[in-house]
């Protein structure tokens, strides 16, 4: 019984982790231009199915550069067409629409080129499980585990220790200030685009293995990544990794104790319940500037 | 060094400022006041970029600026330290700093360079120093308008614009302000500077501009508008 239960929180943990990498993503287009990518989910989708074609010609570790680099053009493509045009006239929610849009076209694309069904991804790792103190774990969910935490932590060292890294940190405290250094914060808002969508082509690579691939996977993880990144707070790196492992392992839990079919269900019910209870302050506590 | 001519600019449809024509000379300091809501926060922005003007010309050391973008503007030579100190706050002190020197970080400078102009800062504003690894949002009003100013001073600037670094602070502090702006000039920055405290301002200035409802009423030597009765009346209070 109790192992059942440590068995069902362990591979919520890396499912968990997956949210925090694509609501981190949110976090950092958020941070400098106050706008988010609703096609979070469908760049993760692209970066998993160009890494599904990549992978059979290089194998697992040469794809991962080929998917990032991937990553960080198809976010540059969003902000250009989607979002700057709407930062530039101020616009209230001209970006929601843009980036809603631009999702349903990449969603069509994947569909035309690698089809509807779900495809296996090969797995770098052997697929059978190790076992810890009587919980199996799969060596792939370690990976998830490690390579979240690792490129949260780059990305964060990046920002802490790099010139141009600061230069992204300032043109998130105050934009125009960034701007009288020199900062070229237009491009500032370009690259976050690009590393968010390079977090969510990563993050489409590591589970794949897990749960394969395919054109329809990136639309529910999208939204429930988007209501981690609400609920753990649009600036906090700790609270989505937390709010992210909740959601992974609350999934697992209604999967086995309810139905496999209501899988998709707490996130979701997350999502509507965050709406209801904060429908206008949606991105007010990220917004009150701290001083 | 800093000319700019007839410039118009505004927010929106609003137009705030009505041809304002004002020329900073190499080495000098000068100095532009009025009331409240004059524009002469708005006519720096609209020197440095924040603002795009309407019409008229802005030239920094010969060359065209006019309606550039604050960040090339930056590159060519112009800091501006703005009103509100907006200095970056989950940033420490010491990033600060390094950011004020971003356009020069990012060419071919050694880095030692830009180290050296930083332990300049802190010997001029020996409390930076204290606080240099400290989140500059956690810093006083005064500490913060310190560094918004070391932090302009990083670039290195052909001009820099000063807009109320003696806001909000302490008496003591406003005097410690204008001693630092008075060693500036010592050593021939060029300045542009904004204030409130107009009789101490025009006290360090070569030259003064008075600025009224978006127009340059008044102009001329410092000495001098510090004994034009009508400014006297208007500006300068009769205590001064
Ligand atoms: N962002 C803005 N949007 C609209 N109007 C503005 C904005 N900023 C300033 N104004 C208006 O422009 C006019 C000039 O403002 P500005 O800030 O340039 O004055 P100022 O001379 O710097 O005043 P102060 O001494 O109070 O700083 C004011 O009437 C002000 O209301
Ligand atoms: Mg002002």
């Amino acid at each position: 019984m109790l192992q059942i239960l440590a068995q069902l929180i362990v591979s919520g943990i890396s499912v968990g982790m997956i949210y925090a990498v694509i609501a981190f993503g949110y976090q950092l287009t958020f941070a400098t231009s106050k706008t988010l990518n609703f096609g979070q989910g469908e760049a993760l989708m692209l970066g998993s199915l160009v890494g599904w074609t990549v992978v059979a010609y290089t194998g697992y570790w040469l794809m991962l550069p080929v998917v990032l680099a991937f990553g960080l053009v198809q976010g540059a493509v969003v902000e250009r067409l989607g979002v700057r045009q709407a930062i530039k006239t101020k616009s209230e929610s001209g970006w929601i629409m843009a980036t809603i849009a631009l999702g349903i076209i990449f969603r069509n694309l994947a569909e035309n080129i690698w089809g509807r069904d779900a495809l296996k991804f090969p797995s770098p790792l052997p697929e059978t499980p190790i076992a810890l103190g009587g919980v199996r774990v799969l060596p792939m969910e370690i990976a998830i585990v490690v390579g979240a935490i690792a490129m949260m932590a780059a990305v964060e060292l990046f920002n802490r220790r790099s010139i141009y890294g600061k230069a992204v940190v300032a043109t998130a405290n105050d934009r125009d200030a960034a701007g009288l250094m020199g900062i070229n914060t237009g491009r500032v808002i370009t690259f976050s685009y690009a590393l968010s969508s390079l977090a969510a082509a990563f993050a489409g690579v590591l589970i794949a293995p897990v749960t394969s691939t395919g054109a329809a996977m990136g639309g529910a993880l999208g939204l429930k990544a988007f209501a981690v990144a609400i609920i753990g707070g649009l600036s906090s790196g700790v609270g989505v990794v937390v709010g992210g492992v909740i959601l992974g392992i609350t999934e697992n839990l209604t999967g086995y104790y309810i139905s496999t079919g209501y899988k998709d269900v707490p996130g979701l019910v997350l999502l509507l319940l965050v709406l209801s209870f904060r429908p206008a302050g949606l991105f007010g506590r990220a917004t009150i500037k701290k001083v | 060094m800093l000319k700019i001519e007839k410039l118009v600019a505004g927010y929106g449809k609003v137009r705030v400022l009505q041809e304002v024509s004002i020329t900073v000379p190499k080495g000098q300091l000068v100095t532009l006041i009025g009331s409240n809501g004059a524009g002469k926060t708005t006519t720096l922005r609209a020197i440095s970029g924040m603002l795009k003007p309407e019409s008229g010309t802005v030239m920094l050391a010969g060359a065209d600026i006019t309606g550039m973008p604050s960040h090339e503007i930056a590159k060519r030579g112009l800091a501006h330290s703005p009103e509100g100190r907006r200095v970056f706050s989950t940033l420490s002190v010491a990033d600060n700093l390094e950011l004020g020197a971003f356009t020069r970080a990012i060419g071919a400078r050694p880095r030692g360079e830009i180290r050296q102009d930083r332990e300049r800062m802190y010997e001029m504003f020996p409390r930076l120093a204290e606080r240099r690894a400290q989140f500059a949002g956690t810093l006083s009003g005064g500490e913060q308008q310190m560094l918004a100013m070391a932090r302009a001073l990083m670039l290195n600037p052909e001009v820099l614009l000063l807009d109320e670094p003696s806001m909000g602070l302490a008496p003591l502090l406003v005097e410690e302000v204008f001693a630092t702006i008075a060693r500036l000039k010592e050593r021939r920055v060029t300045m542009l500077l904004v204030e409130q405290f107009a009789a101490a301002a025009l006290d360090v200035a070569d030259y003064g501009y008075v600025l009224e409802n978006g127009r340059v009423t008044v102009s001329g030597e410092a000495a001098k508008l510090r004994g034009d009765p009508a400014v006297r009346a208007a500006y300068l209070g009769a205590a001064h």
